[in-house]
């Protein structure tokens, strides 16, 4: 099974004091109101996966947001999903339809 | 040089942070950075692959937040020296500009391009005093390296906020270069360019580059005209070039071979200067291809590992040597690789030898391995060759191999 998180904002079952520490080195962040880890910073995303998956015994994905419209996709349907290095990780991106239709060329240049 | 000369990658380079394609999470922490000023760390390193937007970020946030950019690239030397003489006058003053009234500046800005090039002797001492800049700045200072993970920058990345860049994606590239086309009037299908987005790897510099040569003569892009992208992964040897090249019936053919060709720029230029007189017999034409040819050397010089801007005009000159006289082509033999690294392997040998000569009368004399070469070793060579010294040999701790070596050694 995958799990789906959101990078700002996701929950994980209680973990000692040293792995939260670990988890906040490699650039997790915690909101102690919510109770919600988030993506701080993506220097070491690839640690990031790796301990979250660890965590939730589970392979992890996050969703992508397009930078157009605000809409939540994954890159399961994108149709270059094999060519992408950074798949699966929270990163900006345009969403099929935006990138279809062109109405994404308003916002560049 | 006329707007419409211009390279895509330089008429559509981001002018403001907003334009930079991609890595939104790099681009936050930056500015973050720059707007809080260092709160924590007085550096920054921006860190990736290249063509995704570091240099371009420096620049549109220098431009957006009105800092004055003080540059240092690879192009430049960067030793001790040349880093204090550079860097240390533009971090340590504040500007005059902050006293004026009309000009509204923050100040400078220090950023040095591509620090992971600080290598060899003429950038000695470059990291060290890079390090005490940062500690004494009274401005932002921001590097930007495409391999972080270079020994040399280990203390480096100590004193600086680490941020990563990554490749760009494809329906990004795909969405800039879907309107530079429609800028640039260019009819392009829309798999043309999902071709040149997949082929560039997360290089979006590459993909405007393919886009511009591509497109630019008949302002149309079919997926037909880019299967072409595909030969520039294939390993095309020295020597098919060097045919195709020479074969060329035109500057625009030569050009369009250089262009999709992933030889080594540098190796070419000397096989092309090494080759030229076996393909041109009238002296004439060969001191045209002459000409051309050390146009084009000025220019590779001028690229350096940065300006790569400047790089058609490196073909540009490079193409003419090929097409001085395109009907007098007559198949020949190749010199290749070039003379000057088949001279180089095969003395690579001799080369070592005299090294490890050097590096024994160094130490024996304390001095340098280059002193050892050049005053040392033309005198031991004399005494050793007039009178086989013993006493010399074992005070130096030559092998015999080697004091036959000196004895024989015709140059140095």
């Amino acid at each position: 099974m995958v799990i789906v998180l959101n990078k700002n904002g996701f929950k994980l079952p209680r973990v000692d004091r040293d792995k939260f520490i670990a988890l906040m080195r490699i650039g997790l962040d915690y909101n102690r109101d919510l109770n919600l880890f988030s993506i701080k910073s993506c220097n070491n995303i690839e640690k990031v996966m790796e301990a979250v998956s660890a965590i939730l015994g589970d392979d992890v994905v996050f969703m992508q947001k397009c930078i157009h419209c605000g809409k939540d996709f994954s890159c399961a349907h994108c149709k270059y999903n094999e060519l992408c290095v950074t798949k699966d990780l929270p990163f900006s991106c345009v969403c099929a339809e935006c990138l279809r239709d062109g109405s994404i060329l308003k916002n560049i240049l | 040089m006329l707007r419409n000369d211009l390279l895509w990658v330089e008429k559509y380079r981001p002018k403001k942070i907003i334009d930079i394609m991609g890595n939104e999470d790099a681009k936050a922490s930056f500015i973050e950075w720059l707007q809080n000023k260092r709160h924590n760390k007085k550096a920054v390193l921006l860190y990736g692959p290249p063509g995704v937007g570091k240099t371009a970020l420096v620049n549109a946030a220098a431009k957006e937040y009105n800092f004055t950019i003080i540059e240092m690239n690879a192009s430049d030397t960067r030793s001790e020296k040349a880093v204090n003489a550079v860097a240390k006058p533009a971090t340590s003053y504040m500007a005059l500009d902050n006293f004026s009234d009309t000009i509204k500046t923050k100040g400078n800005m220090l950023f040095l391009d591509e620090v992971d090039g600080i290598a060899g002797n003429e950038d000695r001492g470059g990291v060290s005093a890079i390090i005490k800049i940062i500690e004494e700045s009274l401005v932002p200072v921001i590097m930007a390296a495409n391999d972080p993970d270079v020994s040399k920058l280990r203390p480096l990345k100590k004193v600086c906020l680490l941020i990563r860049f990554q490749q760009v994606r494809i329906p990004l590239i795909i969405a800039l270069l879907q309107k530079i086309s429609s800028l640039e009037g260019v009819n392009a299908e829309f798999e043309a360019l999902e071709r040149i987005a997949q082929n560039s790897r997360g290089d979006v510099r590459s993909a405007i580059n393919d886009l511009q040569s591509l497109s630019e003569h008949d302002h149309a892009l079919t997926l037909q005209d880019t299967l072409m992208l595909s030969s520039r992964n294939k390993d095309i040897g020295m020597d098919e070039t060097l045919r195709e090249f020479f074969s060329a019936k035109s500057v625009g053919e030569a050009s369009r071979l250089l262009r999709y060709s992933s030889i080594d720029y540098d190796n070419f230029l000397l096989s092309v200067s090494d080759n030229l007189p076996r393909r041109y017999t009238d002296p004439v034409e060969l001191a045209q291809a002459y000409d051309s040819v050390s146009q084009a050397d000025m220019f590779r010089g001028r690229i350096g590992t940065e300006n790569w801007h400047l790089l058609k005009y490196f073909f540009n000159e490079l193409t003419k040597a090929a097409a001085v006289n395109p009907e007098s082509y007559k198949p020949f033999e190749f010199i290749s690789p070039p003379i000057r690294i088949i001279t180089l392997f095969w003395t690579k040998g001799k080369r070592s030898m005299l090294d490890g000569i050097c590096l024994k009368i160094g130490s024996r004399c304390h001095v340098s391995k280059q002193t050892a070469k050049l005053d040392f070793v033309p005198f031991v060579k004399e005494i050793l060759k007039r009178k086989k010294s013993i006493n010399l040999i074992e005070w130096f701790k030559f092998t015999p191999e080697e004091a036959d070596f000196l004895i024989k050694m015709s140059r140095f």
